[in-house]
């Protein structure tokens, strides 16, 4: 049981553990100095997504929205790469989710697949891209994926804007989705469950990309843990020159490792044009491409913990919208506590156990020792 | 509309003179990005830094009903959460992207939330009477035609940018800070064996691009437009990244750059009526990047080739003469 | 005269037990050109290190100018005048010359550096000591005997008075070489006190005016230049007993494993012909040792034969397939392990555990491949018996490299290379840094490897384990061959360490006969 408590992962936890309890803390010091009824502002934020159905539905929609985000992101993250391309990835998922389910003709158990497949290959085509760049030319890659962001984004404005809105519209959106081009309810259209299943469908979004999500979740741990590319991919983010000097090809894994979270970040996609919104909005991923990355810190950059971590922050998420519309406190101050978990989690000199893995960091990548270490590494011998 | 009538919009002196108007809240921040970039310490916080600024601007000028007071404020204020990046980044060990990211987070959503208590909207602070900055009329050049249109009667803020252009490359080219803010970034372990405090350089690095941010902020928020709204740098203080590298990170090559995205954003407008879609012209900037990104890279490994090759010709001429020379 | 430095007794343990000096006097005489030298290990590198503030020494003093000093940091050394060039160049490269030079010291006027008059100082400094740069030149662009008079502009430019020199020619070319001295004797004719530390006796013989003999911590002798011969300087820096006794069971070697042939390498980055022409077998069932100083191609001959590195020339056959410039996937495809020199750097990757350190050679192959998957059940069990057959002390295979010692990180490597069955082991530096049950139970790995068949190529610059490890031993320096010995068994130390300096060469037919 000891072990349990001393052990590194457990550790970790802890660390996230009491970073989300300050910031909440925070948060509510915060609330209470703005608001006119602090406690009941902040009864809402804390409970509100399980309170009614319909909020329960928007904090199950958005977190599965942010697991395959941040499954997206843990792919990348664990080969120490930087790449910050999911939302460019996402949004062109939605747009090939969306073009499939309004405009191919075909039945629904063909349409939503293609359509899910066709989110897939764009979200993998757009991390080839700068995956090639940074494996073969070795192109900054924060810079390379915030830019496909933007071109991304522009071409799922101009496209909505242009081609897929339809002519009479008002505002700038596609028509809602063809039923069978929308995911449909995650509960299974059978006799005994007929109720729940109208009533969940009646107030919520929640649909088989639930399922999906699990899928998603199960098969990043398997690729990551058990399969030869995620060991490669594992090993040129502990040391890259182990990798190279072990045989591996960490040119071709740098490249698949950015292509195959382009995957999950398209998936991501295709779940807000057809599971959540049913249409094409502008601006359907709204900085959810960032968020991805928090819910990824949040789980280490362990794929199991990521649907935890997805379902925690999106209920932070969730939360603040609810106290929002019932009290008079507004969501944004979420964000501040978000950014203040980040920090916290993230400031490594925090917890002192983790400067020894700074510290091998360090070695493995020639890198630059801390700033008030002495400046030449000490060794024995001559 | 006809080519030519779009055309001759676009060669006019008030769209030249938009362009440099649109561009300020560009080269602003992207010499912040450049100043922390070439020091090693890439700052994604520009954005973040911006709301700041512009928000605080707004509310102490309009509180205090100076604008003076309220430009003060807001680049005191930008620069101190810039320093908060340097706080988890140099002394705390928090990855920099990291900390970038959370603290344009936490900028987004204290900016909107503090809004909303303050004013109680959430859209903007149009109900506060904020200051402007004075735009600028130069007396004698303002009469000269068409140039007059271009140079004279813009906002402070953007002579400021091209005058900051200027001395941020006096600064990084012909000062002391500044070469050394260039030998850490590029060669730490070298820098700090001459006695250089890294550590404190860049946290010098980051506090300057925090002020540079914090006026690109002001010049959205105090300039043209006198109040803050929701989410209004929109994205300008990634492109003003984006700038630093596609100007080959030189202070001129980043406020050239700069006007590249403006102009696209100028353009833009201009050419909806030509049946080019907006989005194809504002895309060419960030096309523009990644190419940029890659001529860069390219170029960077034909020159290792190249200088391979030199020496190896060298030894085959000379292996000759190799033998010799042992005893 | 009283001697300018005087350094008494000193002693440098490390916290991990290594004895770097063992109570080391030396003393150097103001205006004199003072040479240090032994061998890799020898602690003249580590002495001056202590002088020039970078390292604390655990005992003794130093007197300097008479009194007693104390060397907190490179800066306490500068300010008393003390100014040191390091085998690693410490430059801008996209600086120029002068920006370099002066970089922390900057000449200014109302706060902006004075560009010229920084680079006329440069100039003036560079034509009184005969140092030629071009002080207008990009780093990046200038070779390395040019970067090396930067370095030592460096010094002169903050004032130093003394010099010490780390290798200095390990980097040029003999012209350079030449150029390098004549700056030298022009400072110490114009005051300057020169520390030279070298192992290259040839240029002891032609620059110093007294030379200090370190060898495993100690000082063995200091005389002056004119009173010694090389030979005389090799048998103080390498006459020891060989402490070592391995079990070698007689093996007759079988066919030529490795088959190099003209072997070349030129370094992209400074120009320099590292390995010049190259030629040699490694027959299986015999552990051929490289003896040499380190810094003569060692390490880059294992690299290129590796595939970390493209060789220039060449080839180097196993099974009649040339294994040069194909990457290391298909060279340890080709039956070769690698032990590598750097183990921290490329040997293991310190965050991974045991497990997925012992199989990144194989993990793409049955039984450790399994369909689309890995086989993890595979992975636990080779991992469990390499941990028990190499004695790797740990828990179990989950734990983290990092939290292993030395000694045990080694075994860790050690067991991966040679449970892969190779055709040819590369092992360079095997035992270095590791504690002594590990070193004696590497050593008698790899004899038993050879008994088994496999052909071992050993790079090592400790003498005393070449020397009871090989059955044959090629001497390397400066990039070549300059000995074979195909009887290891009947050399002495002394006789080596002449060709290992440079003192001997054997003539190119004799060699040829028995490469």
């Amino acid at each position: 049981m000891k072990k349990i408590f001393q052990s590194s992962g457990f550790r970790e936890l802890l660390r996230v553990f009491i970073a989300v309890a300050v910031a909440l803390a925070l948060g509510f010091i915060v609330t209470m100095l703005v608001s006119e009824d602090p406690v009941g502002a902040y009864k809402s934020f804390l409970f509100g997504p399980v309170s009614k159905l319909n909020r329960f539905g928007d904090w199950i929609e958005e977190s599965i929205t942010l697991i395959f985000l941040g499954l997206a992101v843990v792919v990348v993250f664990k080969a120490e790469l930087f790449s910050l391309g999911q939302e460019g990835q996402m949004v062109l998922g939605a747009l090939v989710a969306g073009s499939i389910a309004l405009f191919v003709p075909l039945p629904a158990y063909f349409l939503i697949p293609l359509a899910i497949l066709g989110a897939m290959l764009a979200g993998f085509l757009w991390g080839l891209i700068p995956g090639y760049l940074k494996a073969y030319l070795n192109a900054n890659e924060i810079v390379s994926t915030l830019m496909l962001n933007f071109i991304a984004l522009k071409i799922y404005e101009w496209l909505l804007t242009n081609s897929i809105k339809p002519e009479d519209a008002g505002y700038t959106a596609s028509d809602t989705f063809p039923v069978e081009g929308t995911m449909s309810s995650f509960i299974p259209p059978l006799p005994f469950l007929s109720e729940i299943r109208t009533l969940f469908m009646n107030q919520t979004n929640i649909s088989i990309a639930l399922y999906l999500m699990v899928i998603a979740t199960i098969v990043v741990y398997y690729l990551m843990y058990h399969t030869p590319f995620g060991y490669e991919l594992r090993m040129v983010g502990a040391n890259i020159k182990f990798a190279r000097y072990g045989g591996v090809n960490t040119k071709r894994t740098i490249l698949l490792a950015m292509a195959v979270s382009g995957i999950f970040a398209g998936l991501a996609g295709a779940h807000v044009a057809s599971g959540v919104h049913r249409k094409l909005i502008l601006n359907i991923t709204f900085g959810l491409g960032f968020e991805g990355i928090v819910v990824a810190i949040l789980a280490r950059n362990n794929p199991l913990l990521i649907p935890i971590t997805g379902l925690a922050y999106g209920y932070l998420r969730a939360g603040a919208n609810v106290m929002e519309r019932t009290s008079d406190v507004s969501r944004e101050m979420v964000l501040v506590i978000q950014g203040i978990i980040i920090l916290l989690v993230t400031a490594e000199r925090l917890m002192p156990m983790i400067q020894e893995r700074i510290k091998v960091r360090r070695t493995q990548r020639n890198d630059i020792p801390p700033a008030d270490t002495g400046v030449t590494p000490t060794e024995g011998g001559d | 509309m006809p080519f030519d009538v779009v055309l001759g919009g676009i060669l006019s002196p008030l769209f030249i003179a938009s362009i440099l108007r649109i561009s300020t809240p560009i080269i602003l921040p992207a010499l912040g990005g450049l100043i922390s970039d070439l020091a090693g310490v890439i700052n994604i916080a520009l954005e973040g830094i911006m709301l700041v600024s512009a928000f605080t601007g707004v509310i102490v000028s309009a509180y205090t009903g100076s604008v003076w007071i309220g430009v003060l404020a807001g680049i005191v204020v930008g620069m101190l959460y810039s320093l908060l990046l340097a706080l988890f980044h140099l002394y705390l060990n928090t990855d920099i992207i990291l900390a970038g990211i959370a603290l344009n987070i936490m900028a987004q959503g204290g900016t909107i939330f503090l809004l909303f208590i303050l004013t109680g909207d959430k859209g903007n602070t149009s109900s506060l009477a904020s200051g402007a900055v004075p735009t600028i009329t130069i007396p004698f050049i303002e009469n000269i035609p068409w140039l007059g249109t271009i140079l004279s009667g813009h906002n402070l803020f953007t002579y400021l940018a091209f005058l900051f252009t200027w001395l941020v490359s006096i600064l990084l080219y012909k000062t002391p800070l500044g070469t050394h803010l260039r030998a850490v970034g590029e060669n730490p372990v070298a820098a700090e064996t001459v006695g250089i405090n890294v550590r404190r350089t860049k946290t010098i690095a980051i506090a300057l691009s925090g002020f540079f941010a914090s006026l690109g902020g002001l010049s959205l928020s105090m300039a043209y437009l006198t109040l803050f709204q929701n989410a209004m740098t929109n994205g300008r203080g990634f492109i003003a990244l984006a700038a630093v590298f596609l100007g080959g990170r030189t202070p001129w090559g980043t406020t050239i750059a700069s006007i590249i995205f403006g102009f696209a954003d100028a353009l833009s407008n201009q050419l909806g009526s030509l049946a080019i879609p907006p989005q194809w012209v504002q895309m060419i900037p960030y096309v523009a990047t990644v190419l940029a990104l890659v001529i860069y890279s390219i170029r960077r490994q034909a020159k290792q080739r190249e200088r391979l090759r030199r020496f190896q010709e060298g030894e085959v001429k000379s292996s000759g003469a190799a033998e010799a020379g042992t005893d | 005269m009283t001697p300018l430095i005087d350094m008494r007794d000193i002693v440098k343990v490390y916290p991990n037990g290594v004895v770097a000096n063992e109570g080391v006097d030396l003393s150097v005489e103001k205006g004199e050109i003072h040479a240090l030298v032994g061998e890799n290990g020898a602690g003249k590198t580590t002495l001056m290190k202590i002088l020039y503030g970078l390292e604390q020494p655990t005992g003794g003093e130093i007197i300097f100018r008479e009194q007693a000093l104390e060397v907190r940091s490179p800066h306490d050394a500068i300010d008393q005048g003390i100014g040191m060039v390091h085998q690693n160049f410490m430059l801008i490269p996209s600086f120029t010359v002068a920006e370099n030079i002066a970089l922390g010291e900057e000449p200014t006027k109302r706060g902006l550096i004075r560009k010229r008059k920084a680079v006329q100082e440069v100039e003036e400094l560079s034509a009184q000591y005969g140092l030629r740069v071009d002080a207008n030149a990009v780093v990046d662009s200038i070779n390395v005997g040019m970067r090396q008079r930067v370095e030592i502009l460096k010094t002169l430019y903050r004032g130093a008075e003394i010099l010490i020199l780390d290798e200095p020619t390990a980097v040029l070319t003999p012209q350079e070489t030449e150029e390098l001295f004549n700056a030298i004797r022009s400072l110490v004719n114009q005051g300057k006190t020169v520390i030279f530390i070298t192992h290259k006796l040839r240029e002891v013989l032609e620059i110093s005016d007294r030379v200090t003999v370190m060898r495993a911590g100690k000082v063995v002798g200091t005389l002056p230049t004119s009173e010694v011969t090389r030979e005389g300087l090799a048998s103080m820096m390498v006459g020891r007993e060989v402490l070592l006794t391995v079990d070698k069971p007689h093996k007759e070697r079988g066919e030529p494993v490795l088959i190099v042939n003209d072997l070349s390498y030129v370094s992209g980055d400074t120009g320099r012909q590292v390995i010049k022409h190259i030629s040699f077998n490694v027959y299986a069932g015999e552990i051929l040792g490289v003896a040499g100083v380190e810094g003569n191609g060692q390490t880059e001959l294992v690299e290129v034969l590796t595939g970390l590195r493209q060789a220039t020339t060449g080839t180097a056959h196993i099974d009649s397939k040339d294994i040069l410039n194909t990457g290391p996937r298909n060279v340890r495809m080709a039956g070769v392990a690698h032990i590598p020199e750097d183990r921290l750097t490329n040997g293991l990757a310190l965050l991974g555990t045991i497990e997925e350190n012992l199989i990144v050679d194989r993990y793409f192959r049955a039984p450790f491949k399994k369909g689309i998957s890995i086989d993890r059940k595979a992975v636990t069990e080779l991992s469990d018996k390499l941990i028990k057959e190499y004695d790797i002390r740990t828990i179990n295979g989950q734990v983290q490299v990092m939290s292993l010692s030395g000694g045990n990180m080694q075994k860790v490597i050690v067991a991966r290379e040679f449970s892969s069955d190779p055709k040819l082991l590369i092992a360079a530096q095997p035992t270095r840094g590791i504690d002594v049950g590990a070193t004696e139970f590497v050593r008698q790995q790899l004899v038993l490897k050879r008994t088994e068949g496999t052909a071992v190529l050993l790079v090592s610059a400790d003498l005393s384990e070449v020397m009871s490890l090989s059955d044959r031993i090629i001497v390397m320096y400066e990039g070549e061959i300059t000995g074979v010995f195909p009887d290891a068994a009947s050399l002495t130390e002394e006789e080596i360490g002449l060709y290992m300096l440079g003192i001997k060469h054997q003539e190119v037919e004799d060699m040829e006969v028995v490469l």
